[in-house]
C-alpha cells in the first residue's frame, strides 16, 4: 500500500467517524428527551404517593409499587431524598417492606459486584434502607476499595445501631484522610453509646499510632464521660496527642481540665501551647490569667496570638492584661497586644472561630 | 535540495503521527474518566455528603486590578457561594481606577491592623480592611506588583488550609466549591484540583450567576467555546490518567496552602503564573517524595469572558505561549527525567515538544510543502491530501469534545447552540487554527524583549438580564 492510499483510507475513515459522531450527538439528545418524557411522570407519581404515605393516607404497598416502576438509580435517589423527610419508625417499616422487592434484592446482590458503580448503588440503597440482616454487607462495603462506596456505606451508621459496624468504622478512622475522618466523625456521633464504649477501650492503648486521630475524633463528641481519659492523656509522650487533648479540654469547663491546660500551656511543642492557650480562653477561668500573660511573651507568634485572643474572653481582667502588655517591656508581647486590641468585635469573633 | 525537503517532510510526518497518537490516547483515556466523574457528579447522595461540616474551610483569593466595572458584582457573587466555611480575600493591586472605593462603598469596609506574618514577600501593603456587612470578606490594598504578587499577598492573609485563586472577572457557579472539594471527601492526597472554565460571552448573567448558557453567534468568542471544551473536557481529563496535568487554570483552581508556601508562592516574573506554579508544585512534591495528586474534575464550573477581537485574542495567546516557552526552559531539567516520574517522562515532554514546538513545526510544514510544490519535489495532490487529513483530525478532536459535553454536562440546551457548536468544531481548523499558530509563533520572537509583558486586555463586561 502506498502512502497516498494510506492517507486516503485515513481521510475516508475520518469522514465516516465525523458523520458517526454527529449522529451520536443527535441520537443522544433524542434518547434523553424520550427517557425524560417517560420517567418524569413516574417520578411525580412516586412523590405524590410518598407524600400521602408519610401523612398516613396511602399504603406501603402503593409506595413499593411506585418505586418498582422507576429505573433503579432513580428509585434509590428518591429513597435517599425521602428518607430525610419521613419519621424513623415509619421509614423502618418501609425498609422491611423493601426486603421482599425483587429490584431491592438485585441491588443488595450488587454488594459483591466487580463494578464500583453497582456497589455504590448498593451502598447508597443500604444507607437508607438497611435492616439488621444487612450488617455483614455494610461491613464489607465499609472496606470497599472505591472511596465513594466506602463513604456511602459509612452513612448507614446514621440509621443502623450496630456495635459491630461502629467498631469497624472506628478501627478504620485513623487511616482515613482528614476530610473523610471528619465525615465519619459526624456520622458516628449519632451512634453515641456504642462509640463511647469502643473509644474508652481504644484510649487504653497508649502506644497505638492511631491514638492522635482517635483523640481528635473523641474531642468532637464533647462527651463528659471522656473528660477524665483526656486529662490522663495530657502527659502522653506524643505531641500530636497532647495537641488534640489540649483542643478537646477547652470544651470541658472543669477544675481538672484547667489544671491539665495550665500544664499544657507550658509544653515544649508550640502547637500544644497554642491550642492550650485557646482552650484556656474558651473556659475563661480567672485563675489562669497569669499563665496566659506568660504565653503572651511566648517565642512563637501563633502562641502569642492565641494567648492574646484568649485574654479578650476574660472581660476586664483580660483587657487589663493586654493593656499592660501594650505598654510593657516585652516588644513582641507589646506588638501582639496592640494588634489584638485594635481588632473590632466582629474581627475578634471571626478569629476566635 | 530535494533530499532536504523530502527528509524534512518525513520528520514532520513522524512528528504529526507522534503528536496525534498522544491526542488519540488522551481521547481514549478521557472516556472512562468522564464516565466516573459524571457518575459521581450526578450522585445526589454525594451532594448531601458534600454539604456536611466535614469539608475543609477554603479561602478564595481574588486579585483585582482596574476592575471597577465588575468588582462589586463579582465579589457579591463569590460571597454567596454554597459552602459552609469560606472567606474571600480581595487584593486591590494598586488599581489606577476606583476599584477600592467601589469595594469600600459596596461592602462598608473599615480598616483593621494586619494580624498575620508575611510568609511570602510582596509589594508593600497600604491597608487591610474588613466589611461591616460581609464578615467573610477581607480586602487588602497594596502597591502594584502584578497578579502573582497579589495572589501571594492574599495567601499571606488567608486563614484556611485550602485556597482558590479566582479572577475578579470570573463567575464561579454557586455549587462549584462543593464540587471542587469532592476529591478530598474521596480521601485522595490532593495537592491541587482544577475545575472547568467556560466561556461566558453571550450567556445571560443575573446577580453574578450565569442563568442561561449560550454559544456566542460571533465567530471569535464562539470558536473559543469549542476550544475551551476541548482543552478541559478531554485534554485535562485524559491527563488525569497519565500522571496529572501541568496546568490548572489561573481563573479557577484549588490548592493546598502548605504546598504553595513551600514552593514560595506564585512567581512574579512569570506571565502564565498558573502553569509555572503547577510545574513547580510537581517538581517540589516529586523531589520531596510526597504522595500527591493534581487532578482535574470537570463539573465545578467557572465562567469567564474571552476576547472578542483578533487583536486582544492574539495578545492573550502570544502571552500564554511566551509563558509556556519560559516555563519549559526554566524547568528543562524535568524533561525526560525519571526522577519526576510520569510528569517528567510524559507531561513535560508533551508540553515541550508537542504544545511548545507545534506552531514551529506546523509553519515549517506549510513552508516546506510550498517549497516542495514549487520545486516539483513533492506530489501536490499528496500534499493536499496530507493537509486534509491533518485538518480532519483537528476537526474530529473538537467534535469529540462536543460529544463529551453532550453525554455529560449538556450546558447548552438549545438546538441552535448545539448546531453552532458543531459548526465551530468544523470551522476551527479552517483559518482560525492558522491564526493561533501565527500568534503562538510570535511568542518565540517576543520572548526576549517582552518576557514580562502581559499586554492590555479589554473586557466588555457581562450582559445582565
Amino acid at each position: 500500500m502506498t502512502s497516498r492510499q494510506f492517507l486516503l483510507i485515513v481521510a475516508i475513515a475520518q469522514g465516516m467517524l465525523f458523520v458517526a459522531l454527529v449522529i451520536l450527538i443527535i441520537l443522544n439528545r433524542w434518547i434523553r428527551l424520550r427517557r425524560r418524557a417517560k420517567v418524569n411522570p413516574r417520578q411525580i407519581e412516586l412523590d405524590a404517593v410518598m407524600q400521602r404515605w408519610a401523612l398516613g393516607q396511602a399504603s406501603q404497598d402503593e409506595v413499593l409499587r411506585a418505586l418498582a416502576r422507576l429505573p433503579v438509580p432513580i428509585a434509590i435517589d428518591a429513597l435517599v431524598t425521602w428518607s430525610a423527610r419521613v419519621a424513623s419508625e415509619r421509614w423502618q417499616e418501609l425498609s422491611r417492606g423493601l426486603e421482599s422487592q425483587w429490584w431491592a434484592r438485585a441491588v443488595r446482590a450488587n454488594s459483591r459486584s466487580a463494578r464500583w458503580w453497582k456497589r455504590l448503588d448498593c451502598a447508597r440503597f443500604l444507607s437508607v434502607a438497611a435492616t439488621p440482616r444487612d450488617i455483614g454487607r455494610v461491613r464489607q462495603l465499609l472496606r470497599d476499595p472505591h472511596p465513594a462506596v466506602e463513604l456511602a456505606a459509612a452513612t448507614t451508621l446514621e440509621r443502623v445501631d450496630s456495635p459491630v459496624l461502629v467498631a469497624a468504622a472506628l478501627d478504620q478512622l485513623p487511616f482515613l484522610g482528614p476530610t473523610v475522618q471528619a465525615y465519619y466523625a459526624s456520622v458516628l456521633k449519632r451512634a453515641r453509646p456504642a462509640v463511647l464504649r469502643h473509644l474508652q477501650h481504644l484510649f487504653r492503648r497508649q502506644g497505638d499510632p492511631r491514638l492522635p486521630r482517635i483523640v481528635e475524633f473523641a474531642g468532637r463528641l464533647e462527651e463528659p464521660v471522656l473528660r477524665e481519659p483526656f486529662t490522663t492523656l495530657a502527659t502522653h509522650p506524643e505531641a500530636e496527642v497532647r495537641t488534640q487533648v489540649a483542643r478537646a479540654l477547652g470544651k470541658f469547663p472543669h477544675a481538672e481540665s484547667v489544671a491539665a491546660l495550665g500544664f499544657l500551656v507550658q509544653d515544649e511543642a508550640w502547637p500544644v501551647r497554642a491550642q492550650a492557650a485557646r482552650s484556656l480562653g474558651m473556659i475563661a477561668d480567672p485563675s489562669t490569667l497569669p499563665a496566659l500573660r506568660e504565653a503572651l511573651r511566648d517565642t512563637e507568634w501563633w502562641v502569642r496570638l492565641r494567648a492574646a485572643l484568649a485574654l479578650t474572653r476574660f472581660g476586664a481582667g483580660g483587657r487589663n492584661a493586654l493593656l499592660e502588655a501594650e505598654v510593657g517591656p516585652h516588644a513582641e508581647a507589646r506588638d501582639m497586644a496592640g494588634l489584638v486590641l485594635g481588632l473590632s468585635l466582629q474581627a475578634l469573633s471571626e478569629y476566635a472561630a | 535540495m530535494s533530499h532536504l525537503i523530502q527528509a524534512s517532510d518525513v520528520i514532520i510526518l513522524a512528528y504529526f503521527l507522534a503528536l496525534n497518537t498522544i491526542y488519540a490516547l488522551l481521547l481514549v483515556l478521557s472516556i472512562p474518566e468522564i464516565w466516573e466523574q459524571t457518575r459521581l457528579a450526578e450522585d445526589e447522595d454525594f451532594q448531601r455528603l458534600m454539604q456536611s461540616d466535614a469539608l475543609p474551610p477554603i479561602t478564595i483569593l481574588v486579585p483585582a486590578y482596574n476592575e471597577s466595572a465588575t468588582i462589586e458584582a463579582s465579589v457579591t457573587a463569590i460571597l454567596t457561594l454554597e459552602y459552609r466555611t469560606f472567606e474571600v480575600v480581595v487584593v486591590n493591586d494598586g488599581s489606577k481606577d476606583d476599584t477600592l472605593e467601589r469595594l469600600r462603598h459596596a461592602f462598608d469596609l473599615y480598616e483593621v491592623p494586619r494580624t498575620y506574618p508575611e510568609t511570602i514577600s510582596t509589594q508593600a501593603l497600604r491597608g487591610v480592611y474588613r466589611s461591616r456587612t460581609r464578615t467573610r470578606l477581607l480586602v487588602i490594598d497594596k502597591e502594584n506588583g502584578g497578579k502573582a504578587d497579589s495572589l501571594n499577598a492574599a495567601i499571606n492573609a488567608s486563614r484556611f488550609p485550602l485556597v482558590i485563586a479566582a479572577d475578579a472577572d470570573t463567575l464561579i457557579e454557586p455549587d462549584a466549591l462543593l464540587r471542587l472539594t469532592r476529591p478530598f471527601l474521596l480521601g485522595r492526597r490532593i495537592a491541587a484540583v482544577g475545575g472547568t472554565v467556560r466561556v461566558a460571552n453571550s450567556c445571560t448573567v443575573q446577580d453574578g450567576r450565569v442563568t442561561d448558557a449560550r454559544v456566542p453567534r460571533r465567530f471569535l468568542p464562539g470558536i473559543q467555546v469549542v476550544e475551551y471544551l476541548r482543552a478541559f473536557l478531554f485534554g485535562r481529563l485524559g491527563w488525569n490518567r497519565l500522571g496529572g496535568s501541568l496546568v490548572i487554570s489561573g481563573a479557577f483552581g484549588l490548592f493546598r496552602k502548605e504546598y504553595l508556601i513551600a514552593v514560595g508562592g506564585y512567581h512574579t516574573t512569570s506571565v502564565v503564573e498558573d502553569l509555572d506554579l503547577v510545574v513547580r508544585l510537581h517538581r517540589h512534591l516529586r523531589r520531596e517524595k510526597v504522595r500527591y495528586e493534581i487532578p482535574f474534575i470537570p463539573d465545578p464550573v467557572a465562567w469567564t469572558e474571552v476576547p472578542e477581537t483578533g487583536l486582544v485574542l492574539g495578545r492573550q495567546r502570544e502571552r500564554w505561549h511566551r509563558g509556556l516557552i519560559a516555563a519549559m526552559w526554566e524547568y528543562k531539567g524535568m524533561l525526560f527525567n525519571p526522577r519526576y516520574g510520569r510528569v517528567g517522562l510524559l507531561a513535560v515532554p508533551f508540553y515541550t515538544l508537542g504544545e511548545m514546538l507545534a506552531p514551529v513545526v506546523e509553519v515549517l510544514g506549510y513552508v516546506i510543502t510550498g517549497l516542495g510544490a514549487a520545486f516539483g519535489v513533492i506530489n501536490m495532490s499528496f500534499a493536499l491530501l496530507f493537509v486534509l487529513v491533518a485538518w480532519g483530525y483537528g476537526m474530529l478532536l473538537s467534535l469529540w469534545a462536543v460529544v463529551l459535553e453532550e453525554v455529560s454536562f449538556r450546558r447548552y440546551r438549545r438546538p441552535g447552540d448545539l448546531a453552532r457548536l458543531l459548526l465551530y468544531a468544523v470551522l476551527e481548523t479552517l483559518g482560525y487554527r492558522q491564526r493561533t499558530v501565527w500568534w503562538r509563533l510570535r511568542a518565540f520572537f517576543t520572548l526576549r524583549t517582552q518576557r514580562r509583558v502581559w499586554g492590555e486586555m479589554t473586557r466588555k463586561g457581562f450582559a445582565t438580564s
